[in-house]
């Protein structure tokens, strides 16, 4: 526990009602979108950037360790409290501070709800691309340190690609503005960069401006069922060299096909090896077109059936078997563990396979879905925590997929950052020398290691 | 006051939550998407994927019941769109109301409750009156409505409910109403003193067990007028009607239960009501959580509305299963009112942001939360029930 005078000082920073400290409270915060827990000894909740450089100077002075924490739904264990300290919980700054319009950008704080900013920037016209299927439960604070991605980043990117410019607290409290408006910007170090992706260990993110695009007119859906794995992996690369980039490109392999079938019964072809949910968009005639184009590639390639969608109904109605993969899973078992390797675009099919005997030989379901077009993929392990030799199994499966996934030349994390659970990992992907030049620049903006003590590497 | 729960079978609701027969809650956090209460207060603490985290907690010993546990669970508007959103399905409605079952029989609800269950014990209504005052709302009618005639039996009993009956800003309810049924030409009757609360807040408070003798009394008055037909203007009383009654009858209920809207959908349907054209006006369908989301009627206030000429029918951001609670579910307000109108405020916030002049309703408790929201946020939008547009639609 914080002793009674830090937490006075806390109290005064922030105002009582805004630190935390019951036992009820300290539950509610050991926890992600994970099943990790771990308690922290107080949560504070601040209202604005002077109150979290306030904080952070008072915690860096006591040494007490400070976890960063949006919405919680991080799936990296990166928000739990492994080792105690204060949870810095940021939803209260969730203002939405500016719409440039002439430059297309946004200004938010950090707290924002992703979904809240989409809404508002929509009704001028305008476009927030990054859709990572969280965007209603998190932050945009949240993203930008998990350098959050989804299904549309073939096409329109990252969130990473969106920053222009961060405001940030660093561990001493001082506060650091970097970037700007300015689309060109090579004026020193690329720092905005930096702290994107940092999962809470370089500094608290506050404010951050955002790049806007115009949002596309109109969308075309379409499924797309294959007998054969390999068919589907080639017609995305057909789709691709023929010069269409799809909005999304959705995999489902058929442990998702038949886990939702277990589920929903939608009438999905249990024996298909694979189905496509594919969207294309832009102005309605250029959406249309690249639709046709797909549909003829899909068709030509191998595809037993493509179901292109008239109307946002039938839209939706394409989209649910792929939504209801999540619920599907929590009915089978009562954990799990999505992971989320990402692999070159041409080792999909090598890759579902590997998943698939891991699955086999450490005697566990995985439900495997992902982005075709970019080669992340979501093997979700199927256990019951409860049950240590499970468990037992469950870490070395986990072993042998990131061992799969770097064999293939790719790498543990596309989506989802390293936090507490991939940390054991993370050298075996990066080498020494890239953990031992990030270990420096921790240190140097971290030099006490308040910060997220305990996630990415010791 | 701390309660020590030394086994989950002391707790009902820690027991379902760690029934592995159940869906488990796997801390995704879609839940905190459209939990009213977690959007206005920001605090895990109050967030559905908290309070399943707290009782899980008290399962495995880890936690004492007290007092803020108490207050976490009754700072619930009981609305069920955290069960609506689930992607794994946890029985989140259920293990709610459980968790308040248990602590009302461990002394843990908060006191204005307490009272209020009670009131109605004594009273047999909630506001504490003699209940043999239930017309009141009769007696500034023009004509004495025909429901108010001495009679045996009725084809259709009119469930007025305590707020109509009791509060005089929800009198135009009941008064509209009988005068709908009456243009309709239905022959129907209303219980006066003989209808007793339905026992919907003893079941919300946790105190169902106190609710026996109010069902018994309601089904036996209802049974002595013979009807076809029990309609309700309040969706509370027709859920406790579908959920409990039922079952507490043990066998079919030989009437059908139907919300006035349904009625009043079927007697558009039928040609029997026929609306004249309303000045153009916009206007929101707000959707009850007890009308919408948990007896799944969506379309027949709709239809209502849609079928009067001038009515130009929007939705909000949040609507039919979606829809967002106008901050007076869950008994809520008698114990953290400031936390019940900010909801409020966000729902008329959404009625403002499509731009309508009129939010209907279908609830005398979502109307008047709302109309204050209104008052109190200075806002002009009028809030109304649908049974008030229609009969000014057969008026004009
Ligand atoms: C159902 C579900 C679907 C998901 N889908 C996707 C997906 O498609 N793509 C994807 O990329 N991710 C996905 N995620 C993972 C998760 O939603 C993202 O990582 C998201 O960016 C986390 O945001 P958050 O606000 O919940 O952050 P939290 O979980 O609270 O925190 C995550 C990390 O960010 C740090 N952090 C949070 N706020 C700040 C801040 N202001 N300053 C500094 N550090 C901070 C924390 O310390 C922690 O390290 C999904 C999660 C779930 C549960």
């Amino acid at each position: 526990m914080l002793s009674e005078s830090i937490q006075s000082e806390l109290g005064e920073i922030v105002g009582n009602e805004h630190l935390l400290t019951s036992p009820e409270a300290l539950i509610c915060y050991s926890y992600d979108g994970t099943f990790h827990e771990s308690l922290p000894e107080a949560v504070i909740l601040p209202a604005d950037t002077a109150e979290i450089a306030q904080v952070l100077e008072l915690c860096n002075r006591q040494r007490i360790p400070v976890i960063p924490r949006g919405m919680a739904s991080g799936l990296a264990a990166a928000t739990v409290p492994v080792d105690g300290g204060l949870i810095l919980n940021t939803v209260r700054l969730n203002r939405l501070l500016e719409i440039d319009k002439a430059n297309m950008m946004a200004t938010v704080q950090a707290g924002i709800i992703t979904s809240d900013l989409q809404l508002e920037v929509e009704k001028l016209g305008l476009f927030y691309p990054p859709d990572p299927s969280s965007v209603r439960h998190s932050t945009i604070g949240g993203n930008i340190a998990c350098n959050a991605g989804g299904p549309r980043c073939l096409k329109y990117g990252i969130t990473g690609d969106y920053v222009m410019a961060l405001e940030v607290v660093l561990a001493d409290g001082r506060i650091l503005r970097t970037g700007g408006k300015a689309i060109k910007n090579v004026t020193g170090y690329d720092l905005v960069s930096l702290f994107t992706g940092s999962e809470g260990t370089l500094g608290v993110i506050t404010e951050a401006t955002l790049k806007l695009i115009a949002l596309p007119e109109a969308k075309r859906t379409a499924q797309a069922i294959f007998p054969r794995l390999e068919d589907a992996s080639k017609s995305v690369n057909a789709v691709l060299w023929g010069g269409i980039v799809p909005a999304t490109l959705e995999l489902m392999d058929e442990t998702a096909i038949n886990a939702v079938e277990d589920y929903m019964q939608l009438g999905l072809p249990r024996d298909a090896e694979a189905i496509l949910i594919i969207e294309t968009d832009g102005d309605p005639a250029d959406a249309a077109r690249d639709m046709d184009v797909v549909a003829r590639i899909c068709s030509e390639g191998g595809a037993s059936e493509v179901r292109i969608a008239k109307t946002p109904a039938e839209s939706d109605e394409l989209w649910r078997a792929r939504r209801s993969i999540s619920g599907s899973l929590g009915r089978k078992r009562p954990n799990k563990l999505g992971e989320d390797i990402s692999v070159p675009r041409s080792a999909i099919p090598d890759t579902i396979r590997g998943i698939k005997e891991i699955s086999q030989n450490r005697n566990l379901p995985i439900v495997i879905f992902g982005h075709a077009g970019d080669g992340n993929l979501h093997p979700n392990i199927l256990f019951d925590k409860n049950d240590p030799e499970e468990w037992q199994r469950v870490q070395a499966a986990v072993a042998d997929l990131f061992g799969l996934a770097v064999a293939v030349g790719g790498t543990l994390s596309g989506e989802h950052g390293v936090g507490t659970l991939k940390k054991p990992f993370l050298e075996s992907d990066v080498g020494p020398v890239a953990i031992d030049v990030m270990r420096s620049v921790r240190h140097a903006l971290d030099p006490h290691g308040i910060l997220n003590p305990g996630k990415i590497f010791d | 006051m701390n309660v020590k729960i030394t086994s989950p079978s002391e707790f009902q609701s820690a027991e379902i939550v760690t029934d592995r027969q159940n869906p488990a809650c796997i801390r995704c956090g879609l839940c905190l998407a459209t939990c009213p209460v977690y959007r206005t207060t920001l605090r895990e603490t109050d967030s559905p994927r908290g309070k399943i985290a707290l009782l899980n907690a008290v399962a495995d010993d880890r936690l004492e019941v007290g007092q803020e546990f108490s207050e976490r669970y009754y700072g619930c508007l009981l609305c069920g769109a955290c069960a609506t959103i689930c992607p794994s399905g946890v029985p989140l409605e259920e293990i709610i109301q459980a968790a308040r079952d248990d602590m009302s029989l461990h002394k843990l609800e908060p006191e204005r409750l307490a009272q209020l269950g009670r009131i109605i014990a004594e009273h047999h209504n909630i506001s504490g009156e003699d209940n043999a005052h239930r017309l009141l709302w009769t007696a500034n009618m023009e004509d004495e409505p025909m429901a108010l005639k001495p009679r045996e039996t009725a084809d259709v009993v009119y469930f007025v409910g305590c707020v109509g009956s009791f509060f005089p800003r929800s009198y135009r309810l009941p008064q509209t109403m009988v005068q709908l049924l009456e243009k309709a030409d239905i022959d129907h009757a209303v219980l006066g003193g003989e209808e007793w609360c339905c026992g919907y807040p003893l079941l919300i408070n946790g105190e169902l067990d106190q609710a026996s003798e109010l069902i018994q009394h309601n089904l036996e008055a209802i049974k002595s007028m013979n009807p076809e037909k029990v309609v309700f203007t309040c969706p509370s009383c027709l859920h406790i009607w579908n959920h409990v009654y039922r079952s507490v009858a043990g066998e079919e209920l030989p009437f059908e239960l139907l919300h006035a809207t349904q009625l009043l959908a079927d007697l558009v349907d039928a040609g029997k009501l026929r609306f004249r054209e309303l000045p153009a006006q916009r206007v929101t369908y707000h959707d009850p959580c007890d009308l919408g989301r948990k007896e799944k009627i969506f379309d027949a206030p709709r239809r209502v509305l849609q079928a009067i000429p001038g009515v130009e029918l929007v939705e909000m951001r949040d609507n039919r299963a979606n829809s967002h609670c106008c901050g007076g579910g869950g008994n809520l307000e008698t114990f953290n009112a400031e936390l019940s109108y900010a909801i409020s405020d966000l729902r008329l916030g959404q009625a403002q942001e499509v731009e309508a002049k009129v939010i209907a309703s279908a609830c005398q408790q979502c109307e008047r939360t709302l109309t204050e929201a209104a008052r109190r946020n200075r806002v002009r939008i009028r809030v109304l029930d649908v049974a008030e547009l229609a009969l000014q639609a057969l008026e004009e």
